[in-house]
């Protein structure tokens, strides 16, 4: 298999560029596949006036005349121009349906990221170092707690804090209203964000103690102390990048969660984001609208796995050289 | 139109059956064919200010100007419209009745009054209407109401390629030859006699629009009506913002009103509570204590909505009256009511059309009976009867009902298999043998028209039989229809009744309630029986303000 080697850092990432289209491509077989299986798009949209030359009239419409197999390429040639289609609830654009509702997601799971990532790799770090003493205890027990919590409990208790019941401090939801961007109203970004921060932090933290403590008790962070180096030198430059690997991967996958997973979020706050734009196409067979979000959300787990593999080569030389 | 449209009312165009409240009578007085005008002029039409249907005493206080009122609407999407006589979501229902009115009303007893655009509705004869407009209404855009809107509005929900919810209605109007008499007057030809034409005028997918209407597309100055509030800003799924119109012909309080789409109810309570929204739609019964203590003042109103069980009585194992009969007496109704109206609600009879003046009181209740049942169903031959029930989730309990209509069945050895099917309007409704549906509150003729007919359009227990008891049921409705003297037609109608109450192929449960919520600063709201959310949404939210 040596046509899979070589080429380095470089060679490794378009090999995975070009697997990740492969996969997206079977997705796309897939996500086609099984939006066929909703039956006869026309059938449900006319519904009980299905007469034969209304669904004749509406099957040329939606491309339904021709082969499943020129449906699909219509379909992906389409995608690949990036023309979705059109909606078939709202006659409006698949692109303008979704791009405000995209960056209003895109918005969420940034600033959860952004916010989640450093304070859960640093309470995992911090409770490997202090391993079974009281900071560890407390929050290992704590993450455990959040983590056994649904998203939706989360978001319910952060409301009955902090806006119905105990405080009235935050607004309870986020409508953005159209023509306005969603850090137009950062009192209402608070506890959506919150809530996704709660519910990917404990993964992520938990991973980083056990990763950062089977480090710590290797042979060569010990060599490092022996040596004399501070411990600060220690922990950052020895333990922290070693140990950092397998988080990578653990932060991908819950990223990549979080795109698809922001509807319990956006269905509570009531914030107008493409988990919400997902429930509403599916349950008026939208299909051009589901289509397009499936293999949006795809492409955010294929990209995100990518740069995770990318991140742990980068920090793991064994690794690396072997390219 | 384009074909588009046609296809967005499509996709729900089931709706309509909750939400077009047809309606009708209690203005027929008149013996010998004639409406009186005065009649109905003397219910309080003359003086424009007169609040609708004069049942606001329950607001204390003196109304006061201003405010920007957040209303939180459950049902709503991306198929979201606005239309001055069709809807297809619930916020539909509150956009169109912010702009467009109509030119009779029902009050909040769901009795008709002459408080709309025409200060008179009058039957000339049977076969013709004679509608007289109230003088010095303007659009929203300054053009004065006249004769000419009022034949475009009736001529544009009759034609049926327009695909607006109306349109079956408008069955017995001569809707080509409606005619102009003078700038305030148009007469209304019929092409059989219809007595519940005033009733259909009040409904409010029955809005007038000015002359060359067309429904919203994109362009927000399109959207102009005689209602209190203009159209300013509308996303589809989100929200939509009017604010008021200050030449309207009634008065009106607050500065703008905001229609937001909430995905459940949850958010929606909370929004409330935390003071983002002043009201919501459909608060549900569990919580109706619960939210009480943070600020939120329930508002209860029974209607006349309905959701029924259909068994198609030319299917079987339906085919056989004794196994309707004994699947109606299999229900417990009271429990039913208390597992899914929470008690709100009232019992019924497996008859429709509570608040009609003809309904039928004098039936005696259905009581559950599982060894008359059981009996029944021996004598068909239908012991350990196994059937399945199809329902959707396509109106909140329809679900529950079906489950709880198992259980209870289990009682007389009968095993029901709810089948709970997402595509259940799409593929087959109207075309099985047994099924949950949902109604609103309608007058009894209108309800028959709309789904107890051979032609009617939502027919799901193929009512009426072809031969036996019920039989004639479709003749007595033209009887009923041309009949003027409201006892004798009253006469006709308990017929009717009796024939679905005995052989009829509905188990009707109980007429439930709306439970809408909103904070304790909004004055005004009473509840309503009518078929739309908080009072027909505070009658267009002209009728409500911040105390």
């Amino acid at each position: 298999m040596k046509f899979l080697r070589g080429g380095g850092i470089a060679g490794f990432i378009i090999r995975r560029v070009l697997l990740g289209l492969l996969v997206l491509f079977l997705v796309s077989v897939i996500v086609f596949a099984s939006t066929q299986l909703l039956g006869d798009p026309a059938r449900a949209i006319l519904g009980r006036d299905a007469t034969p030359d209304r669904l004749a009239a509406l099957h040329k419409q939606l491309h339904l005349d021709s082969s499943k197999v020129g449906q699909y390429f219509q379909w992906l040639g389409g995608l690949l121009h990036g023309d979705l289609g059109t909606s078939l609830a709202s006659s409006q654009p698949v692109s303008s349906v979704l791009g405000t509702r995209i960056a209003n997601s895109l918005v969420l799971v940034v600033l959860a990221a952004v916010i989640s990532v450093p304070i859960s790799i640093a309470i995992g770090s911090y409770a490997a170092l202090r391993r079974e003493k009281l900071f560890d205890t407390l929050s290992s027990n704590l993450m455990l707690l959040l983590a056994a919590l649904p998203e939706f409990v989360v978001a319910v208790l952060l409301v009955i804090l902090l806006s119905t019941n105990v405080f009235h401090v935050l607004p309870a939801t986020s409508p953005v209203p159209p023509g306005t961007h969603a850090w137009d109203y950062p009192n209402q970004l608070v506890m959506p964000v919150a809530t996704l921060v709660i519910a990917v932090a404990p993964y992520v933290s938990r991973i980083m103690r056990a990763s950062m403590i089977e480090v710590l008790e290797s042979d060569y962070v010990e060599m490092a102390r022996l040596k004399g180096l501070p411990e600060r030198t220690v922990l950052i430059r020895h333990a922290l990048p070693n140990a950092i690997g397998p988080v990578f991967q653990v932060i991908a996958i819950n990223l990549a969660y979080l795109a698809g997973g922001v509807v319990v979020v956006e269905s509570v706050f009531n914030y107008p984001g493409i988990g919400l734009a997902l429930v509403d196409a599916v349950s008026n067979h939208d299909i051009p609208v589901v289509q397009a979000l499936a293999m949006l959300i795809a492409a955010v787990y294929v990209t995100l796995n990518l740069l995770a593999d990318v991140a742990t080569i980068l920090v793991t030389p064994r690794l690396r050289t072997r390219l | 139109m384009t074909g588009t449209d046609d296809k967005r009312w499509q996709v729900v165009e089931r709706q309509d059956g909750l939400w077009l409240p047809l309606s009708r009578r209690n203005l027929l007085m008149g013996a010998g064919g004639v409406i009186m005008a005065s009649s109905l002029a003397a219910c309080g039409g003359g003086s424009a200010p007169a609040p609708a249907g004069g049942t606001d005493t329950a607001a204390a206080g003196t109304p006061k100007k201003g405010g920007d009122f957040k209303l939180g609407v459950t049902g709503g999407g991306s198929k979201d419209m606005m239309d001055g006589q069709n809807i297809v979501t619930k916020p539909d229902q509150a956009r169109l009745v912010s702009a467009f009115e109509t030119l009779l009303e029902f009050d909040d007893n769901y009795q008709l009054q002459t408080t709309g655009l025409a200060e008179s509705v009058s039957a000339d004869n049977p076969k013709q209407y004679t509608i007289k407009l109230r003088d010095g209404i303007t659009f929203q855009n300054g053009k004065p109401l006249t004769a000419d809107d009022v034949i475009y509005s009736l001529q544009r929900i009759g034609t049926q390629a327009n695909g607006l919810t109306g349109f079956a209605a408008t069955a017995t109007m001569d809707i080509k030859n409606v005619k102009k008499i003078d700038k305030l007057t148009v007469q209304l030809p019929l092409l059989t006699a219809d007595s519940t034409i005033p009733q259909t005028l009040a409904s409010y997918t029955f809005g007038i629009v000015p002359v060359g209407y067309k429904a919203f597309k994109g362009d927000v100055s399109t959207q102009i009506g005689t209602g209190a509030y203009k159209l300013k800003s509308f996303t589809p799924g989100q929200q939509s913002v009017h604010t008021r119109y200050d030449g309207y012909w009634r008065e009106s309080y607050f500065d703008s009103v905001t229609i937001i789409d909430f995905s459940d109810s949850t958010a929606q309570i909370n929004a409330l509570k935390g003071g983002q929204i002043d009201a919501m739609t459909d608060l549900p019964a569990n919580q109706v204590n619960a939210v009480k203590s943070s600020g939120v003042v329930p508002l209860i109103s029974q209607t006349g909505g309905w959701i029924p069980i259909c068994m198609a009585i030319d299917m079987a194992p339906f085919n056989d009256p004794k196994v309707r009969q004994a699947m109606r007496l299999i229900v417990d109704r009271q429990q039913i009511l208390e597992q899914l109206g929470s008690g709100y609600g009232q019992v019924a009879n497996d008859i429709y059309s509570p608040f009609d003046e003809g309904y039928n009181k004098d039936l005696p209740q259905r009581e559950q009976d599982i060894e008359q049942a059981k009996s029944l169903l021996k004598s068909a031959g239908k012991e350990g009867l196994t059937v399945d029930l199809h329902t959707t989730n396509g109106a909140s309990g329809m679900v529950e009902l079906a489950s709880v209509f198992a259980s209870q069945a289990k009682a007389a050895g009968v095993n029901i298999t709810v089948k709970n099917d997402p595509n259940y309007y799409g593929d087959a409704y109207l075309k099985l043998a047994f099924s949950v549906d949902f109604w609103g509150t309608r007058g009894y003729l209108n309800q028959v028209q709309q789904g107890s007919l051979p032609n009617s359009p939502y027919n799901e227990t193929h009512w009426p039989p072809s031969s036996g008891e019920g039989s004639n049921f479709g003749d007595l409705y033209k009887q009923a229809l041309a009949e003027t003297d409201s006892a004798k037609r009253i006469e006709i109608e308990h017929e009717m009744q009796k024939a679905e109450y005995d052989t009829g192929g509905y188990i009707i449960p109980y007429f439930n309630s709306l439970i809408d919520g909103h904070s304790a600063k909004v004055a005004g709201l009473s509840p309503s029986k009518g078929t739309l959310n908080l009072a027909g949404f505070g009658h267009g939210f002209r009728t409500i303000w911040f105390a």
